[in-house]
């Protein structure tokens, strides 16, 4: 069928769309059974005023976003902003690929490993952890350690060495 | 926008999938997409242009429309035991969908062709003979035509009903 003249007046007759293929999709639904040739012209010029809505909408959208090529995100947001044809459509829409975007996978920051201290230094804090309680304890018992060197003067490096003893004592 | 999470209702359209259904070829899935295109450069202006991908996914959304209306207009002919879809309930069907604009201009269009079809009764042109040929027309629409608009008319069903499309083919 060809088309002689713009439908500016909507007064031609003539479909845009083979009614032999129009048919075969109605027909897809295994319920429909017989289609009348009123239905069937219906379906047909409806989905001509369907396609130019879409078409008419997708077109302001590409005008608004500075466009002369009309792409999937104009006709995905033409859909939107049509509720009747959003509940439908929207969901027959292929994904937007450029919101896809890569999700950067964060690196687990390696947390460096305490080695294990040397026994050295873990005699090192020993004896930290001992001077304390003796200067607490020398503080106020200076006067008992100092008649216990009196009583011994034979070694007096021996008398600093056993200096801790009498504090293991108390 | 999420569009991750899927959708409940389930689409028969998977994105991308461009081989046909079993049973069913690609050619009768689809209308033209040369028709499609002449349309819709139509509504564009005149250095407008439309890329391939957004032409075949607008191909395969008019389907979606077609069986859309369809399956509701099949859902009331069988609520109402008849087997053959007329005019009025397609009519009904897209008011009820949403599509309420289209209601007066295919009014108008029906009109004429309803005008055609008896001027031209037993000698139509190759188009419609072909039509006929392929659909049985039901003279008891004509005549109910009327008394079917009023009911159009006094329907208080607004878009209660939104048929989801049936998966076709075998899963």
């Amino acid at each position: 069928m060809v088309m002689a003249d713009e439908e500016e007046n909507g007064v031609s007759i003539q479909l845009e769309f083979p009614k032999g293929r129009v048919k075969k999709i109605m027909a897809l639904d295994k319920d429909v059974k017989r289609v009348s040739s009123e239905a069937l012209f219906l379906v047909s010029r409806s989905t001509e005023l369907f396609l130019q809505f879409l078409a008419e909408k997708s077109a302001q959208v590409a005008i608004e976003k500075k466009r002369k090529t009309v792409n999937l995100e104009h006709i995905r947001v033409a859909v939107k902003r049509h509720q009747p044809t959003r509940d439908f459509l929207l969901d027959e829409l292929p994904p937007p690929s450029q919101a896809a975007k890569p999700d950067k996978p964060t690196q687990p920051a390696g947390r460096p490993k305490l080695d294990p201290a040397p026994r050295g230094t873990r005699c090192i804090d020993q004896f930290f952890r001992k001077p304390e309680p003796e200067n607490t304890a020398q503080a106020p018992g200076q006067p008992p350690e100092n008649p216990a060197q009196a009583q011994s003067p034979e070694n007096p490096d021996q008398d600093q060495a056993q200096s801790p003893v009498p504090v293991d004592e108390s | 926008m999420a569009d991750g999470p899927a959708s409940p209702g389930g689409g028969s359209h998977e994105s991308g999938d461009h081989s046909p259904r079993s049973n069913v070829r690609e050619q009768d899935r689809y209308l033209p997409i040369a028709n499609i295109s002449r349309i819709m450069k139509k509504a564009l202006p005149a250095n407008g242009k439309i890329a391939k991908d957004a032409k075949e996914t607008v191909q395969e959304c008019v389907s979606e429309f077609i069986s859309f209306i369809t399956s509701e207009a099949s859902d009331k002919c069988q609520r109402e035991k008849r087997k053959t879809i007329n005019g009025d309930d397609l009519l009904w069907a897209m008011a009820t969908l949403g599509f309420e604009d289209y209601m007066d201009p295919l009014k108008i269009y029906l009109t004429r062709y309803r005008e055609m079809e008896g001027d031209t009764k037993g000698s139509a042109k190759g188009g419609d003979s072909s039509a006929k040929r392929d659909v049985q027309p039901s003279p008891n629409a004509q005549l109910a035509h009327q008394g079917s608009f009023s009911q159009n008319v006094t329907y208080p069903n607004s878009q209660g009903q939104h048929m989801m499309v049936p998966m076709q083919g075998p899963e």
